[in-house]
């Protein structure tokens, strides 16, 4: 029987793709939104013994991830009134393409590893790997600055996962703390974005490239 | 007790959005001073934090902890007749986010927690981005974004490798806490491959935020386009709190027998480091980023000196100290010159000793210091570097280095000196009040007076803080 986290692990690996082939911002936000939902619940699945604490704790990152943050970025999108990624440095049907190469690299590099005997399903760590590394991959191939914004979570979503499923050193406050970091990051860099608009008119990072030698 | 360090500056840097922008001003160097002052009554007393599971003093943090907070409190004084010149249109964001910056950076020194020092790190480079922000043009606008998104990135991957180390713990069932230092005493336990991955990810991430090559290119804009205060900080002080993470991850894997991997990964950052840098500052056309490249070039040789070991890890202790103290005295006497012919370009500058013959001895003093002339203690770094790896046997990593140092030194005066004589027709004006030029001296005279007496309790912190690297010294 397939349990309930296997399947949102690999809904994961779906969102990735979709991110990877979508031109239009809104959808990636969907699926920030839809993964930073699911990084929270995951640790909480595969917990056999459930505290209050970290129900508690499981649902203020739910919140954060899930609403927060998507919520924050639909705003910036609103204000700065830019819909879609056009002419991207990677087209996106050779993006899919990476998204597959990627997940079955995410598989080999997760055999090598030794893993501590936790709870954690098998496609946890694949998962992680193509989360992290397809955040990173938005990073590179995309030009808008919003874009780049999206990729910057799902980096931080794939580390997330890394951090709640393998290490025992859960500690809610230090990992909540994180997560502030990550919002205010968020936030400043909305700041930028905004001023960005405001002074050249679009937020294609091409046009930043003033400062070079 | 421990955590006075960084409450101070926070509250003050909360009351100064409330306060008149003038007060803000004094306030800013008062507790500069304040933070000096407690810093050192840190060093002498050394006292347990109140939040100890979180906050540890170590030799290492404690070194950094003192040279953060003199360098503040110098370029807190010279804020106050910079900021008089400089008509900044939101001051009170400027001193509030200055003062935010010193607290993130009080915090990550003494942070010996892995995760919480990650925190401290991020937040110095969420306290410093307004800094960079703050003119509003189409260049700092660029340098900011760039700043925040590629440490934010490389400080992100950072923290994978912090999880990375935690699982090394987890893999082999130790049981043990989160500190730096408890680390390094159960390193000989830990599952190799883990912390090796660790390793390398956070040596990505934090050389990210210490400018090392190749993941450097948020730098040079940065600094370039920070007000010069602020460039200072970020060149003297946040450089060093990203390379405790560096030095204290190096020294775990000292102890867990993976010293000679360590080492030899920082040696090839460090030397890309400072051949980047070389190629960069021979042809420059402006002059604060000739000064970030130099800061990147630095950040290579500790680098090296640290992989280099023994002997060389206490001259790249000796190096972050002067490298901090000579180069904040230049980035301030950069300020100087940018406020007297408003431009940052090389080629708009000029005749500096004859019409402003003091800005000119503190930015020549720095440069003959940053060069690595006597009797500035960069000289004494680099020497004892390069003879440790003499000792070491390390003689390609020597040769290269060597190499490129005469490039860039070569670079360096070639501009310094068209600034210092060539002819201009750019009218400059500016007065110059000694707020703008006794803390730069100060710095370079603190720079001179290390070389020739080094305090006892300092050289011992230097030592004790590179046990695992530096070995015992012979004699």
């Amino acid at each position: 029987m397939i349990s309930p986290y296997d399947t949102i692990l690999m809904l994961l690996f779906l969102s990735v793709l979709l991110a990877f082939a979508s031109s239009r911002i809104l959808t990636m936000i969907k699926v920030i939104s839809f993964q930073g939902v699911a990084v929270s619940i995951v640790p909480i699945l595969q917990n056999s013994d459930l505290s209050t604490s970290s129900l508690v704790f499981g649902s203020i990152m739910l919140t954060i991830r899930g609403i927060v943050i998507p919520g924050l970025l639909v705003f910036a999108v609103r204000k700065i009134s830019i819909k879609r990624e056009v002419e991207p440095l990677i087209g996106y049907h050779f993006s899919i393409f990476v998204g597959l190469l990627l997940i079955g690299f995410s598989f080999f590099i997760s055999s090598k590893f030794q893993f501590p005997d936790s709870q954690a399903s098998l496609l946890t760590m694949p998962a992680a790997i193509t989360v992290f590394v397809g955040g990173l991959f938005l990073l590179m191939a995309r030009h808008k600055a919003i874009t780049m914004l999206i990729g910057y979570m799902m980096l931080e979503n794939g580390i997330y996962i890394i951090g709640a499923s393998f290490s025992r050193h859960k500690h809610h406050v230090v990992e909540f703390v994180i997560l502030l970091d990550v919002l205010v990051g968020i936030m400043i860099m909305g700041i930028v974005l905004y001023n960005i608009k405001r002074t050249f008119d679009d937020i294609d990072t091409t046009l930043l490239r003033k400062l070079k030698d | 007790m421990l955590e006075i360090i960084l409450i101070g500056p926070l509250i003050v840097g909360i009351s100064i959005f409330l306060l008149p922008i003038r007060t803000g001003r004094y306030l800013m160097a008062a507790t500069g001073v304040w933070n000096l002052g407690v810093a050192i009554y840190i060093w002498r007393v050394q006292p347990r934090a109140f939040l100890d599971q979180y906050f540890r003093l170590s030799p290492e943090g404690l070194l950094v902890l003192l040279l953060t907070s003199f360098l503040f409190a110098v370029v807190s004084f010279y804020c106050l007749g910079y900021l008089e010149h400089e008509k900044l249109s939101k001051e009170r964001f400027f001193n509030g986010s200055m003062l935010f910056f010193l607290a993130a950076m009080c915090m990550a020194t003494i942070a010996d927690h892995v995760i919480i020092f990650w925190i401290a790190i991020e937040t110095t480079t969420l306290a410093s981005a307004p800094l960079i922000l703050f003119n509003r043009t189409k260049g700092s606008l660029e340098a900011a974004w760039k700043y925040i998104l590629i440490c934010s990135v490389g400080i992100a991957l950072a923290l994978l490798g912090t999880l990375l180390m935690t699982i090394s713990m987890d893999a082999v069932d130790v049981e043990s806490s989160l500190f730096f230092s408890e680390f390094a005493k159960v390193a000989g336990q830990l599952d190799k491959t883990w912390l090796k991955a660790g390793f390398v990810f956070i040596l990505v991430g934090y050389g990210t935020k210490m400018g090392l090559a190749p993941m450097h290119t948020w730098l040079p804009d940065a600094h370039s386009e920070a007000a010069s205060p602020a460039s200072a900080l970020l060149s003297g002080a946040l450089l060093n709190c990203a390379y405790l993470g560096i030095l204290k991850t190096t020294n775990i894997l000292e102890a867990a027998q993976l010293g000679d991997f360590a080492r030899n990964v920082l040696i090839g950052f460090g030397l890309l480091s400072v051949f980047v840098s070389a190629t960069f500052i021979m042809k420059q056309t402006d002059y604060k980023r000739l000064l970030a490249y130099s800061s990147i070039e630095n950040m290579g040789i500790i680098a090296i000196g640290t992989g280099v070991g023994g002997f060389a890890a206490y001259g790249a202790m000796l190096h972050l100290i002067h490298h901090s103290l000579i180069k904040s005295s230049l980035f301030l006497s950069s300020g100087n010159i940018l406020l007297a012919y408003g431009s940052k370009l090389i080629d708009q500058t000029g005749n500096m000793a004859r019409q402003f013959p003091k800005t000119f001895f503190c930015f020549m003093g720095g440069f003959v210091g940053i060069v690595g002339f006597p009797p500035f203690g960069i000289f004494f770094s680099e020497l004892i570097i390069i003879l440790g790896a003499f000792q070491k046997g390390r003689y390609f990593v020597l040769a290269a280095l060597l190499c490129f140092l005469l490039f860039i030194s070569a670079g360096l005066a070639k501009y310094v000196i068209s600034m210092s004589f060539s002819q201009t027709e750019n009218t400059a004006c500016l007065v110059e009040k000694p707020l703008l030029y006794v803390p730069q001296m100060i710095l370079l005279l603190v720079s001179i007076i290390l070389c020739f007496w080094m305090p006892e309790s300092l050289s011992r912190v230097i030592i004790q803080s590179g046990t695992g690297i530096i070995g015992v010294l012979n004699g």
